[in-house]
């Protein structure tokens, strides 16, 4: 998907899904398992900017850092908005559904992650 | 191509190259090659001054309490060494603009840190929708137009749900959050449109200075909107502007455009495959825009369709797409508008819709000389734009995208005055493409004035914006007492209660059952014409408490509604209500801290 398909382009595809399987991880741990409050929140609010965007973004390259940071967290703000208003619309409230956001990311981000290690040269 | 047309193609990616024999800076610093230079100091310069300033800052911070700072603000009344703090941040910021363009990312945790609790009593009612969504799960009050409209209300909720937290522990840090979430985005949109960093920092500085004063930071669907829409803005010049035309100009609209697209740059490369992903993409942001607030869909709306107009936007049918989501979502709510706003059009007056609120004539000196900064600001900005874009008549091209956006926020005025706040949401939205467009100029200037017209500019714009942000900080910010007095109303009134309020500048509804209660503002208020009560009339205040049919009433008076009368001049009664509250109208004192008492009164 990426237009121009160099090395720096890949790695910053590359430096995205890493980003979205560490969020990913950190967020899950910190919410599931934090002992004190503000640990948790931070774990939701790493949950709120960063794995929606990266599973999308790993596979999107616009050309410059900023931007790439700059849609990952649009595009997972959009998602954790439009994934929690479903919630209500559908009378199935469930917050603790939204980890299930971690677990796409961690499969579409090491889903780019394996693609780009099979692509480089032996 | 002329070498002029060349010239004028490359304008937005500029960087002026020095004389020979000197090695300029971007403030002509330094003099002839070789000779000892202040450059070799200022990195060291750029460095300590916002370490200083932030010291210097923190120092304000700690020796400043909330009774400190009276209807001046905290800018005139607050410790000097926040003025201090930030003339010496903006100096260092300036510095190092000259020299790499990054950004020092002004402070604007002060309100929070001094009250310790959220700004501006409409967040509270905010906080209670994300909260009744988190306790209850489903929509409470259909007749609300916030759970109508649940997007973000609902985010907050489930991570509010997920940390164990509640949606009060956000809202206070919120301002500061989206404020740094679109500076980030704003970045990269700036980038896109001009080369030099160093510009986009000037452009950053001056967005930040100007939205200040403009309060739409804190949590609420219209700041979530926003940064929502800068994201559409990237994705759409980033992926999705049309190819340049190839050829000579055919048809009539083709023709009539193309004065506007003189200098026009070429779009940034892309594939067809990348153009169906970013129409995807703008289409589920848009959607939660739409899910989350009202007004912001249309003003994105305008956005898409100035750009779309002049044929910067391909595929043409984003427009028509973005406007079925809206409108789908707008013809299932339409009652709850009709309602609330008087249907899609208000008023076709513009002039009307402009005016905005009103002020009294009895608004203190204070509020008069902060709304004469805000206004003044506010009327140089855009006359600035203007003159900006006046200024590339011929190469009009080169200012096209950050003018349409700036100048398309208006059309919202020929429909709706959106309860006189319409005005303050196209500031908003215009903002960012006026910064551009005048750090531009001001970067292009040719004179050796520049660097003192920069810092001039810079530091009129950003002392003018904080003043109209922090000079009714007292009226604003409420302190942790103030909040602990309405979590008690809630904790201890029995459901159903009558609560009033003689101002409603006071944190209500923040709890997730406050549909139970029946709250409600004295109707002090001038702007509400000739029906406004005077407060200071106790029979019409008993009237009118009788009026609502409840056997009991308990009245609110507060620190912050005191600095709110003294600050606007409305409700005149105000003081003499509170006088009379314990003798004539017999009312007995059940919760009393420092900055709040609850009064019960008999009906």
């Amino acid at each position: 998907m990426s237009e121009i398909g160099t090395p720096v382009t890949r790695s910053r595809m590359q430096l995205t899904a890493c980003a979205g399987v560490a969020a990913s991880w950190l967020s899950a741990t910190l919410i599931v398992a934090a002992p004190a409050h503000w640990l948790a929140l931070t774990g939701v609010l790493l949950l709120a900017c960063v794995p929606p965007g990266a599973a999308v973004m790993c596979w999107i390259d616009t050309g410059e850092s900023a931007a790439q940071a700059a849609l990952t967290l649009v595009v997972s703000l959009a998602v954790l908005a439009l994934a929690s208003a479903a919630m209500i619309w559908l009378s199935a409230w469930h917050p603790r559904a939204l980890l299930a956001l971690t677990v796409a990311s961690v499969l579409s981000c090491a889903g780019q992650l394996r693609k780009a290690q099979s692509d480089e040269p032996a | 191509m002329s070498r002029r047309d060349l010239i004028a193609v490359r304008w937005l990616r500029a960087e002026r190259e020095p004389a020979p024999g000197r090695q300029e800076d971007a403030y002509g610093l330094r003099g002839a090659r070789g000779e000892p230079a202040w450059g070799e100091l200022r990195p060291a310069a750029a460095l300590a001054l916002p370490l200083l300033g932030l010291c210097a800052w923190g120092y304000g911070i700690a020796g400043l309490s909330p009774a400190a700072i009276g209807a001046a603000g905290l800018l005139a009344g607050g410790s000097p060494w926040l003025v201090v703090g930030v003339l010496s941040v903006l100096c260092g910021w300036l510095l190092e603009l000259g020299g790499h363009g990054r950004a020092w990312v002004l402070a604007l945790a002060t309100v929070p840190i001094v009250f310790g609790a959220p700004e501006y009593a409409w967040v509270y009612k905010h906080v209670g929708i994300a909260s009744a969504f988190e306790h209850y799960g489903r929509v409470t009050d259909p007749a609300s137009i916030y759970q109508q409209w649940p997007a973000l209300f609902t985010a907050v909720g489930s991570l509010g749900a997920l940390a164990h937290v509640s949606p009060l522990s956000l809202a206070k840090w919120a301002p500061l959050a989206f404020e740094l979430a679109d500076a980030l985005v704003l970045t990269a949109v700036f980038r896109l449109l001009v080369g030099d960093r160093r510009v986009v920092s000037l452009a950053l500085l001056l967005y930040v200075a100007l939205v200040s004063w403009v309060g739409q930071d804190y949590l609420s669907p219209q700041a979530f909107g926003y940064l929502l829409w800068l994201g559409i803005v990237l994705i759409v010049l980033r992926w999705l502007r049309a190819p340049a035309p190839a050829g000579a100009a055919d048809g009539r609209s083709t023709r009539l455009r193309k004065p506007l697209l003189v200098g026009l740059e070429p779009p940034p490369e892309t594939t067809s495959a990348m153009r169906t992903i970013a129409v995807v993409l703008v289409a589920a942001i848009y959607f939660a825009i739409v899910a989350a607030h009202q007004l912001t869909p249309y003003i994105a709306l305008a956005g898409v369709g100035a750009l779309t107009i002049l044929d910067l936007v391909r595929p043409r049918w984003l427009l028509v797409a973005m406007a079925a989501i809206a409108g789908s979502y707008l013809a299932v709510h339409y009652d709850l508008i009709a309602q609330q706003f008087g249907g899609l059009f208000s008023g076709a007056n513009p002039l009307a819709n402009a005016s905005g609120a009103r002020g009294t004539s009895d608004a203190s000196s204070a509020a008069i000389a902060t709304a004469r900064v805000v206004d003044g600001l506010t009327g140089s900005i855009w006359l600035a734009t203007a003159a900006s874009v006046v200024q590339r008549r011929r190469r009009l091209g080169q200012v096209v995208i950050p003018a349409a956006l700036a100048f398309s926020p208006f059309a919202i005025l020929l429909a709706q005055s959106y309860g006189g706040e319409a005005i303050y949401r196209v500031y908003l939205f215009s903002a960012p493409w006026c910064a551009l467009l005048i750090a531009v100029t001001l970067w292009e200037l040719r004179s050796r004035l520049r660097p003192a017209l920069m810092v001039t500019v810079s530091t009129a714009v950003l002392f003018a914006g904080l003043e109209g942000l922090y000079g009714p900080a007292a009226v604003n910010g409420f302190t942790r007492p103030e909040l602990h007095a309405s979590l008690w109303l809630y904790e201890h009134l029995p459901s159903g209660s009558l609560i009033v309020l003689p101002v409603g500048d006071f944190p209500a509804l923040e709890m997730a059952d406050y549909n139970d209660y029946d709250l409600e503002v004295l109707p002090a208020d001038p702007q509400l014409g000739p029906a406004w009560m005077d407060e200071g009339d106790v029979r019409q205040v008993r009237s009118w408490v009788a009026g609502l049919g409840y056997r009991t009433a308990y009245v609110v008076v507060s620190r912050s509604m005191n600095a709110w009368a003294s600050f606007y001049g409305e409700p005149r009664g105000y003081p003499k209500l509170v006088g009379e509250l314990s003798t004539t109208m017999h009312a007995t004192v059940v919760y009393r801290n420092q900055s709040t008492t609850i009064y019960r009164i008999g009906v």
